[in-house]
């Protein structure tokens, strides 16, 4: 018994004209669509990863807290700790809670202190009598009051604060000629503005909403060595070369179409949005590439997954550096992927433009290039050979 | 069973997984997540005449200070933030200071440098030069910890270690082991011979837990938090080795195929691994740790191993463990009879 649609095919006959290429290509991509789209696996895995990366994004504190919290008794002896620590009354780097009662300073730095109140780390409790000992050149004992979080430098620059409370107090001047306003800040000075670490760790979200992307191409791409399906597509007028683009094709569509729902929602797009753009790009198709290169292992999906591995933790590298302060170390700089991180921060976080970025952009293009090569070298070659 | 996943355990990368993440897991979380969230203030000094202060700054605990060649490239590292701070010492600092001459010197500050850190770093600082100086002590400081002292966070991240090499050994080997067999069949083949079907269960559960406790002890000894007693801690390892074990024969006994195991996996690691997360913030309130099953299966090992409590301490712990392995138990039982039906027909 024959359907309406089968009727319909014999009836139109055998195809007059060859396909275009644009056609043979776009039916491979749709063809991997589908198949991507009725694999249960990445069709839970997708949302499920996009969703936990946001979560985790938002969770994280959106401002750093660079304020130490202090507590001072007798509260008299606020202004002359500030002024030992040479720290103002409007700057963000201290904020001083006087006490009444030395007693309920320590219960407020053990953690018992009214809802909404500052907790400070640190109390400061001064003898009544500790300038005019000071002055007297009379030794003196002070107490500093620590939670068990405050770490060491902070305990001895608070032993030498109140050192210093006396030493001002005795008249004597600092040994040197300079004073906390005469500090010189080199690069841009972010006190009180700094940087969150959720934002320097968009590069790193990105890049794992990548890493699933190209794990599932690469899944794409070994199913179809492992049961031979890449030959039967050879054997219509579909060329390797078709094959191998809309590989790539599908592999960067997935993985650019993700990672920037990634940082829309993170809002990452500022300033500096094209470059971001291009970067996520270049991103993807440097995931397109790894996929490429470790399905065409045709491994079963254990063996894809740990070949795709290797690769993505290197990758990953740079974006967790990242986190670090400073430069990173010149091995992370050789990585493939460093480029494309530097690109991705300095846009999103620190909204740079092209002419900024151009080398860092430049050198993910030529990364992105050697290895998309590879990846079609290496996929080519078995797909010729299968 | 156990024979024949012992001879062809080691060509399996998640046997060697299993093996390699008690020390991946140590070295990532002592050395970069400890000095991710703990990085005392980073101070560069150039000395161009053997200065006391800078012998001292070394010494000091909780600075980390770089000697540096030449004040341009200690200006370029502070501008780079690879230093929050940077001083230039020069030849004769030392004397001068002392004969009161008061030597002019700058302090660069890097532009993305705490405010704390920079307070911190100039207080330190000033100290220093008083020591030099010789006038410092009129005032003795008597440091006071009220609520004792804590526990440094590289020990905080202790038991999501161990909660990984239980896992990895106890919770990966054993589904994906057992997952295996399904997905290739081979389990249809081993159900034709006289071997019954728990008789499978039990066999794989029992590799994936005696791995899990073995890999959980070297975690613990890796990150020297083996001081407990040592009955406890065998009791509180078994009970968490025979958890991760069970959870390893559920997963795989819900998934068909190593796909959706991986699936399952991914969707359900945050639910395992979230009672690792109280050690790190101890403030979050205890009772929603309670809540984990694999709370009863950590906070035992980490009381004994880490805190040198006794087993009169975590009996009850225990208890609840051992009862909620029961649980598991049956469930994994009633769940295996899915797995059973498809091969019979």
């Amino acid at each position: 018994m024959t359907t309406r649609r089968t009727r319909e095919f014999f009836a139109r006959g055998a195809p007059t004209r060859e396909p275009s290429r644009a056609g043979i290509v776009g039916a491979i991509v749709a063809k991997d669509l589908l198949t991507f789209s009725r694999d249960k696996l990445w069709m839970v895995l997708t949302p499920v990863a996009l969703v936990f990366i946001v979560t985790m994004f938002y969770l994280m504190p959106p401002r750093v807290d660079e304020t130490l919290v202090i507590g001072v008794h007798p509260p008299a002896m606020a202004a002359a700790l500030r002024l030992a620590m040479g720290v103002g009354d409007d700057q963000v780097a201290l904020t001083v809670v006087p006490f009444e009662d030395e007693a309920a300073m320590a219960a407020a730095v053990a953690g018992d202190v009214p809802e909404g109140a500052p907790r400070p780390l640190i109390g400061v409790s001064l003898p009544i009598d500790l300038l005019l000992r000071a002055r007297l050149g009379q030794s003196t004992t002070a107490r500093v009051y620590v939670d068990a979080a405050v770490p060491n430098e902070v305990r001895g620059a608070m032993t030498t604060a109140v050192r210093e409370v006396a030493a001002t107090a005795a008249g004597a001047p600092l040994p040197v000629a300079w004073s906390a306003d005469e500090f010189v800040v080199l690069g841009t000075d972010r006190a009180g503005a700094q940087i969150p670490l959720r934002e320097r760790m968009r590069p790193m979200l990105a890049f794992m909403v990548l890493i699933t992307e190209s794990l599932a191409l690469a899944g794409l791409v070994a199913v179809e060595v492992s049961q031979r399906t890449a030959t039967a597509l050879l054997a219509t007028p579909a060329r390797t070369v078709d094959v191998l683009l809309a590989k790539g094709i599908v592999g960067t569509l997935l993985a650019f179409s993700q990672a920037l729902l990634v940082l829309v929602v993170t809002r990452a797009f500022g300033p500096g949005w094209g470059v971001l753009l291009l970067a996520t790009l270049l991103g993807a198709m440097l995931m397109a590439a790894i996929g490429m290169l470790t399905g065409a292992a045709g491994k079963d999906f254990i063996g894809t997954l740990f070949y795709g591995m290797v690769f993505l933790i290197v990758l990953m590298v740079p974006a967790i550096a990242q986190l670090f302060p400073g430069s990173a170390a010149p091995w992370i700089q050789a990585l493939p992927s460093y480029g494309l991180v530097e690109a991705m921060t300095g846009s999103s976080v620190y909204g740079l433009g092209f002419g900024d970025l151009a080398g860092h952009l430049a050198t993910a293009a030529v990364w992105t290039a050697v290895l998309f090569g590879l990846g079609w070298w290496v996929l080519g070659r078995k797909l010729v050979t299968l | 069973m156990i024979r024949k996943d012992l001879a062809l355990g080691p060509r399996s990368p998640i046997l060697m997984y299993a093996v390699a993440m008690p020390v991946i897991i140590t070295l990532l979380l002592q050395g970069v997540f400890g000095n991710l969230f703990e990085r005392p203030p980073r101070l560069g000094i150039v000395d161009l005449g053997a200065s006391e202060l800078t012998a001292a700054a070394v010494a000091l605990d909780g600075l980390r200070v770089t000697l540096v060649t030449d004040a341009d490239e200690l200006q370029r590292r502070v501008a780079a933030f690879d230093l929050d701070a940077g001083l230039v010492l020069p030849a004769g600092f030392d004397d001068a200071l002392r004969s009161g001459a008061r030597p002019p010197l700058t302090f660069y500050v890097a532009g993305e440098s705490l405010a704390s850190d920079r307070v911190i770093l100039a207080v330190t600082t000033i100290d220093l030069l008083r020591a030099v100086e010789g006038r410092r002590g009129l005032v003795d400081v008597e440091i006071v910890a009220p609520g004792g002292e804590g526990v440094p966070l590289q020990l905080r991240l202790v038991p999501f270690a161990v909660l990984m090499a239980l896992f990895a050994a106890g919770v990966f080997v054993t589904s994906f082991s057992f997952a295996e067999e399904r997905e290739k069949r081979t389990l249809d083949a081993l159900l034709a011979s006289p071997m019954t079907l728990g008789e499978v269960l039990w066999a794989k559960g029992l590799f994936g837990g005696v791995l899990a406790a073995a890999m959980a002890t070297v975690t613990l000894a890796l990150n020297g938090a083996l001081v407990g007693q040592a009955v406890g801690l065998l009791l509180a390892l078994a009970v968490g080795a025979v958890m991760a074990a069970l959870f390893g024969l559920l997963y795989g006994v819900l998934s068909p195929d190593t796909k959706v195991l991986y699936a399952l996996f991914k969707s359900l690691n945050l639910v395992v691994f979230a009672p690792a997360l109280f050690y790190v913030f101890p403030d979050w309130p205890r009772w929603i740790a309670y809540l984990f099953p694999t709370y009863w299966l950590i906070d035992p090992i980490v009381e004994i191993g880490q805190r040198g409590a006794g087993l009169g301490d975590v009996w009850w712990q225990l208890v609840i463990g051992a009862a909620i392995c029961g649980a598991m138990a049956l469930l994994v039982g009633r769940l295996s009879e899915r797995v059973r039906a498809p091969v019979g027909a």
